[in-house]
């Protein structure tokens, strides 16, 4: 099933997908990054159960990380599956998003240009 | 006996052909009404933009040469009727004759060529080159109805200018008409002009409008038809283009014809 | 277990361009998730056998049906949304001339969603990006090689993200170079975007490099279908001609030899 969740922890807003992120409700995920990011400088979003994601999906992605570097907050994908790693490495864009394994990864806003691939 | 049936196949083929080029344009036309009208329903909405650009150039761009045109026609109408008028003595019909002239036949008829130059050429080389390059088949798969995308918005526009461009027409050949023999009737030229505006009868502009919209209907659709029907490359785009004009150009003089015989019996 | 739905059923399908019969009753089913390509010479039939898949032309008999939807027979709105599902590159690119590379890729989606356009311009950046045109969505494709045009066709045949794509000559009069990469790229496009593809084309290298299955077509007539292997392996002597580059023997007839060239006498 699609679906997203979201939930704080650490100081940290995590955005929970799951299921197929297509062009039938990717829009509904630019929101949520977009308001996350708007009260929250430290923002992950968590892909591990996503088995698809189109190019809509990506778009708000790349959005999302686009307004936060633009803030100075922080972003990044977390556990990324290989179905949507695949997907990033087609337009090359593994090498533009910070990619962690897990929550306590994600980089401290201070430290944001600290993070390396 | 083979001698005299070749030309009559000949012929035959021809008229096959040239009906079914009719059919085609009527089915054209059909089609690109009824998107305009509930396309948007399907999912084929007619752009606003598109039909504006095609008014611009249809309409707009070719405001200089029309005015240009009606202008010397209409100082050439001037130049005729002041002489052979003259010949009767009926000078002071002058003004009637080059109203009723241009406002029924000239203004309409001459806008029509023009537009069909430039218009009609143009929608047959465009269309015919992206014909010819496949556009019109990767908008199809793309899932634009290619007569809602590039023959609607034409025919739309073409419907709305060239009666506009006609009424324009009309008023600066009668100027014209009114600068060259406004001294030969011993008139000033706005004299002249008022005096056309108290001849005329709504009746006479109706009738250049009524055929101008007939006539914007020809263009476009022997343009786009033309266009869509091009085969053999670059080439083949050439000849369209030239064989929308030259049909363009002889359905106009005749429908004029037609119109004129039905419209002053 | 039951195999998932094909997503092309052509089932007997006709063609003629005049007198000529260019399709004989030609069969093709292709399932999800296949690089099929469709292989033959000049004259083989197979860009009829595209242009009626792509709803181009209708068949004179026999159907079509992509996605379960016969193309023939379906409404206005069923085709829309058959079409939303679809992806073409055209042999020649067939970009609009009209306007930039970068409106030519976003076109479907402006045409077909209602996304804001932020979201559009990323999406069809995006797809440049992935065929190696980034940074080029200002230019016209008067300014662009053959290759380019090529690639950016590409883009816009799958910025909707279709789930089936067709690929017409996607090799044709680009150099070894460019070409590999475009095959590289189409099993790049499998991999990451789940599509199934279709490509017609007369390459045989590039053939056998993408393809997962292979049809033969001659004169109209499917030859065989199977496995990269299965095609190498046939027993067919006009397969073999194919795959060894060799020219059609040409039968000669005296008296129908004369005739063409003396032409019909009393």
């Amino acid at each position: 099933m699609n679906g997203i969740e979201q939930e704080t922890a650490e100081g940290c807003t995590l955005i929970r997908l799951r299921g197929e992120v297509d062009l039938s409700w990717s829009q509904q995920v630019r929101q949520a990054v977009l308001e996350a990011l708007s009260t929250s400088t430290r923002v992950g979003v968590v892909l591990s159960e996503v088995s698809y994601i189109d190019s809509s999906g990506i778009a708000a992605l790349v959005e999302g990380f686009q307004n936060a570097r633009s803030k100075g907050s922080s972003f990044a994908l977390v556990a990324v599956s290989d179905s949507v790693r695949a997907v990033l490495e087609l337009a090359r864009l593994d090498r533009v998003f910070p990619i962690v394994a897990d929550i306590e990864a994600i980089p401290n806003v201070s430290g944001a240009p600290a993070w390396k691939p | 006996m083979e001698a005299l049936t070749r030309p009559l196949g000949k012929l035959g083929r021809a008229t096959a052909g040239a009906l079914s080029g009719m059919g085609y344009a009527a089915m054209l036309l059909v089609e690109s009404l009824y998107l305009s009208m509930v396309g948007w329903r399907i999912g084929q909405p007619l752009r606003l933009r598109a039909v504006l650009e095609q008014m611009r150039q249809i309409g707009v761009d070719a405001l200089p040469i029309v005015c240009l045109l009606a202008f010397t026609v209409g100082i050439m109408l001037g130049i005729q009727f002041v002489s052979a008028l003259g010949e009767f003595g009926a000078q002071s019909q002058v003004v009637v004759a080059v109203a009723k002239s241009v406002t029924r036949e000239f203004g309409a008829l001459i806008t029509a060529i023009l537009v069909a130059g430039r218009s009609g050429s143009a929608l047959a080389a465009r269309i015919g080159s992206m014909t010819v390059s496949q556009e019109v088949d990767a908008l199809a798969v793309i899932g634009i109805d290619p007569v809602r995308y590039l023959v609607a918005p034409a025919l739309i526009a073409m419907l709305i200018m060239l009666p506009l461009l006609t009424v324009f027409a009309d008023a600066v050949a009668i100027y014209g008409a009114a600068l060259y023999s406004a001294p030969a009737l011993d008139i000033t030229p706005s004299a002249y002009m008022l005096q056309t505006m108290s001849l005329l009868d709504p009746g006479d502009l109706g009738q250049g409008i009524a055929k101008s919209a007939v006539f914007a209907l020809l263009i476009t659709l022997i343009g786009v038809s033309t266009g869509f029907s091009v085969v053999g490359g670059a080439e083949g785009v050439g000849r369209a283009t030239t064989r929308a004009v030259v049909l363009s150009i002889c359905w106009i003089i005749v429908a004029d014809m037609i119109f004129s015989y039905f419209l002053n019996r | 277990m039951t195999a998932p739905a094909p997503l092309i059923e052509v089932e007997k399908l006709e063609a003629w361009y005049g007198k000529r019969r260019i399709l004989n009753g030609v069969d093709f089913t292709v399932h999800p998730g296949e690089i099929r390509v469709i292989m033959g010479g000049s004259g083989s039939g197979k860009s009829t056998l595209l242009r009626h898949m792509l709803g181009l032309n209708r068949p004179v008999s026999g159907s079509v049906r992509l996605f379960g939807t016969d193309l023939a027979t379906a409404s206005d709105r069923e085709k829309l949304e058959v079409r939303k599902r679809i992806g073409v590159s055209f042999q020649g690119g067939a970009l609009l001339t009209s306007m930039t590379v970068g409106d030519n890729v976003a076109l479907p989606l402006r045409e077909h969603t209602s996304l804001d356009e932020q979201t559009i311009r990323i999406m069809s950046r995006l797809k440049l990006e992935v065929v190696n045109l980034g940074g080029f969505q200002d230019l016209m494709p008067s300014q662009l090689s053959g290759g380019m045009i090529k690639r950016a066709a590409l883009a816009r045949a799958v910025v909707m993200d279709p789930r089936l794509l067709f690929f017409d000559e996607p090799s044709a009069g680009l150099d070894p170079v460019v070409s590999a990469e475009l095959d590289e790229l189409i099993l790049r496009l499998r991999d990451a975007l789940r599509m199934t593809i279709v490509v017609v084309t007369h390459e045989l290298d590039s053939a056998f490099k993408i393809a997962d299955t292979i049809t033969v077509l001659d004169q109209g007539n499917v030859l065989m279908t199977g496995t990269t292997a299965d095609v190498r392996a046939a027993d067919n002597e006009r397969i073999q001609d194919l795959l060894n580059r060799r020219p059609r023997e040409v039968h000669v007839d005296a008296d129908e030899y004369l005739q063409r060239l003396v032409g019909e006498t009393e």
